[in-house]
């Protein structure tokens, strides 16, 4: 008997141990998502667009010399541990001179503090959007294509001001997307004058949130802030606020911004409702991202797929720049993207490529904005006030 | 991959076995020893990533502490801190029978893992704590790693060793009496309550500290990381593949479900890339078939519960 588990154990053991043969001369790009985990619906669509980029490396001649890109896909699971092991696989088993991702902000936290800092290795998250990123000591080796989740909050209370209105509550979901965007969108909107008569969190995927909508709504508010997901608990929220009357405005983060708003509530009924969400600079970057990925299948409206498309064309374009060293990767993605030099679009690699060569500055404009870091290695992000007419969101204004 | 990439990741494995073996350790006190069925092991985990962390990082704004205080004192608050809450719970839970007790503990981490996520004033609450302080973190990649194994692997020799010795004394085998009698042990007049809280606290302070050790390898703590999945049935697959009731079972357990866990990635990245996403599920798969195979081949686990007394006189006059 033992020697039959023992056998099978070594065999396993055995099996996994030969498979990790080694690869050919590829350049390798780890892509650690949350395949596993809570946002397994979200993960695939990501990695396909960060897919999408060195897929395009290929066919424009390669990275280097003519070598082939290849994204190391790892489950970083949404949390630190899957982070770490991910991580830890991909930079010492594979190789990778890079990291997209993880997905996580928990997984990004750990995996940059256990792994990719102490390597040296550049990570780029497509969606870690917690404000304790920016903070990171992390030898500026730890970037990200989304804006933080302060910079939006911000952002938001700011033009809520500027439009009018006074006096709101806040209702947002327990994480740290919801409590990121909440916290800093309180903080500026009190400082600009405004009163925060309501400030709950909530927990996802009751069956009820009107308790907590009647609390809200006893400061006197007249306009409720919703931070959650519309395909989730926020279309809930959104539904019960309406058919009990609570509130009579509704603003929302960009996850809220959701084509199953209107779909299962009906434009009619969503006529005071605006949402904030990332744009794309004013430039053609969005269109051509967006052509290209349906071209590949993909569905360019799901969320964080431009990002996630940008982070890997980045670190692309600065591997090339590094000449394929590990340690100048993060070096190099700053300098391909700080504003100066001839402007590069999704998916022009041959253009870039040969720039490089020639020792010309180039500077990416990405699908989900410029991408110019900051010293802490964050964009600053572009949005935009939607407000749904007909069955579909139209712009309102910029957001400053 | 090259020869220092191995020992990274080896390195790193080690590192992780260490860690969740103290947690199996803890659960083998309470479950393999006492016959406490603990589901709330993510809560004990959370109070002592929590605590650690508080004492030891720098002081910070919006939230309790920081207190800069030395790391070793962190660990020992860890214990202290999961020990602590586990009193009362104990106190309050332990009159349940197996499958209450259960239903209780999972209640308990659940409520302990929504206070960390809403109390910004005490943990940062859905942010995290972060720049927690990793002994030797300033040196070089895998030497700092080298440093932390053998940090971890002192703390959980230390435990074991200490865990063992309890158990072989008269307190190990009152506690498998109460365990496996309790009406024969409660005539004999032993204080079977007691008894029961001092295994429940027990390990539960290990199981602190095995938070702990966590949160300052990764240098910062998120709610994240104290998912159930993960934090508490992750644990008790361990326990039960290598062998509840018998520590080094616990400590193999945790070697082998992690290694299995971790290393069925590179086998299932060789598959052709339009699979490598829907391949990942191929080791929870995996996890899942090893259980079942364990259970199916050798109920006791991996290496069984040492027969004792008069059960091992019986079999060897066999």
């Amino acid at each position: 008997m033992k020697t039959k588990a023992l056998a099978l154990v070594g065999g396993l053991m055995a099996a996994t141990a030969l498979a990790a043969a080694p690869a050919k001369a590829d350049v390798k790009i780890g892509l650690l998502g949350g395949v596993s985990g809570p946002i397994a619906a979200m993960a695939p669509a990501m990695i396909d667009a960060a897919q999408l980029a060195f897929a395009q490396v290929n066919e424009q001649g390669g990275i280097l010399a003519g070598e082939k890109l290849v994204g190391v896909v790892g489950d970083s699971a949404c949390s630190p541990q899957g982070g770490t092991d991910a991580a830890t696989k991909a930079v010492n088993i594979e190789g990778v001179v890079a990291v997209v991702g993880p997905h996580c902000s928990g997984a990004v936290l750990a995996a940059a503090g256990s792994v990719t800092v102490p390597a040296g290795i550049a990570m780029v998250t497509p969606s870690g959007t917690s404000p304790e990123i920016s903070g990171l000591d992390d030898k500026d080796t730890v970037f990200r294509t989304v804006p933080s989740d302060d910079y939006q909050g911000r952002a938001l209370a700011r033009t809520l001001k500027e439009q009018g209105y006074a006096k709101v509550a806040v209702a947002y979901l327990n994480n740290d997307y919801g409590t990121g965007l909440a916290n800093a969108f309180k903080a500026e909107f009190e400082a600009q004058g405004g009163e925060v008569a309501g400030f709950a969190a909530h927990e996802a995927d009751k069956a009820s949130y009107r308790s907590n909508l009647a609390d809200l709504s006893s400061g006197g508010a007249d306009t409720l802030v919703i931070f959650d997901y519309g395909d989730g608990t926020g279309l809930t929220i959104l539904r019960q606020a309406l058919e009990n009357g609570f509130f009579e405005k509704f603003v929302g983060g960009d996850g809220m911004k959701s084509d199953a708003l209107f779909k299962e509530l009906g434009s009619d009924n969503l006529t005071t409702f605006v949402a904030s969400s990332p744009v794309g600079e004013k430039s053609d970057a969005l269109d051509v991202f967006n052509e290209a990925f349906k071209a590949a299948g993909g569905d360019p409206d799901a969320i964080f797929v431009n990002t996630s498309y940008d982070a890997a064309f980045l670190l692309a374009l600065a591997v090339e720049k590094a000449g394929g060293d590990k340690a100048g990767v993060a070096a190099a993605l700053r300098e391909v993207s700080n504003g100066e030099g001839e402007a590069i679009l999704p998916g022009e690699w041959a253009k870039a490529k040969a720039l490089i060569a020639e020792g010309k500055a180039i500077d990416y404009k990405g699908a989900a904005g410029d991408h110019n870091f900051d010293a802490n290695g964050d964009v600053p992000g572009t949005y935009a006030l939607f407000k749904i007419e007909g069955d579909a969101f139209t712009v309102v204004s910029e957001m400053k | 991959m090259e020869l220092a990439g191995l020992l990274n990741y080896a390195l790193f494995m080690g590192i992780f076995i260490g860690i969740y073996a103290l947690l199996a350790l803890g659960l083998n006190i309470q479950w393999g020893f006492a016959g406490l069925f603990n589901a709330g092991i993510a809560g004990f985990f959370a109070v002592g990533a929590y605590t650690s962390a508080i004492v030891t990082t720098a002081a910070a704004e919006g939230r309790i502490g920081g207190f800069d205080m030395p790391l070793l004192l962190g660990w020992l608050a860890a214990m202290v801190a999961a020990g602590l809450i586990a009193w009362p719970i104990g106190k309050i839970c332990l009159r349940f029978r197996s499958d209450y007790l259960a239903i209780a503990t999972i209640g308990v981490a659940e409520i302990i893992r929504l206070v960390v996520k809403s109390e910004p004033e005490l943990t940062n609450g859905a942010r995290g704590i972060t720049a927690i302080p990793r002994p030797f973190g300033d040196l070089d990649y895998a030497l700092s790693q080298m440093a932390y194994l053998a940090i971890v692997a002192v703390v959980l020799l230390v435990a074991y060793l200490m865990v063992e010795r309890q158990f072989n004394a008269p307190w190990g085998r009152m506690m498998r009496a109460i365990r496996d009698n309790e009406l024969a042990a409660r005539a004999m007049g032993k204080a079977i309550e007691r008894r029961r809280l001092e295994a429940f606290i027990f390990g539960a302070a290990l199981m602190g500290l095995g938070g702990a050790l966590f949160a300052h390898f990764n240098r910062s703590i998120t709610p994240e990381a104290i998912d159930p999945m993960v934090a508490t049935f992750l644990v008790w697959i361990m326990l039960i593949l290598g062998g509840s009731g018998n520590n080094r079972g616990a400590i193999l357990g945790t070697a082998v479900v992690w290694i299995i866990w971790s290393m069925s990635e590179i086998a299932t990245d060789q598959l052709p890339s339009e699979y490598a996403v829907k391949a990942k599920y191929i080791r929870l798969f995996l996890i899942g078939l090893m259980l079942q195979l364990v259970l199916r081949f050798r109920p006791d686990g991996l290496l069984p519960e040492p027969l004792r007394g008069a059960a091992r006189s019986d079999q060897d006059a066999r």
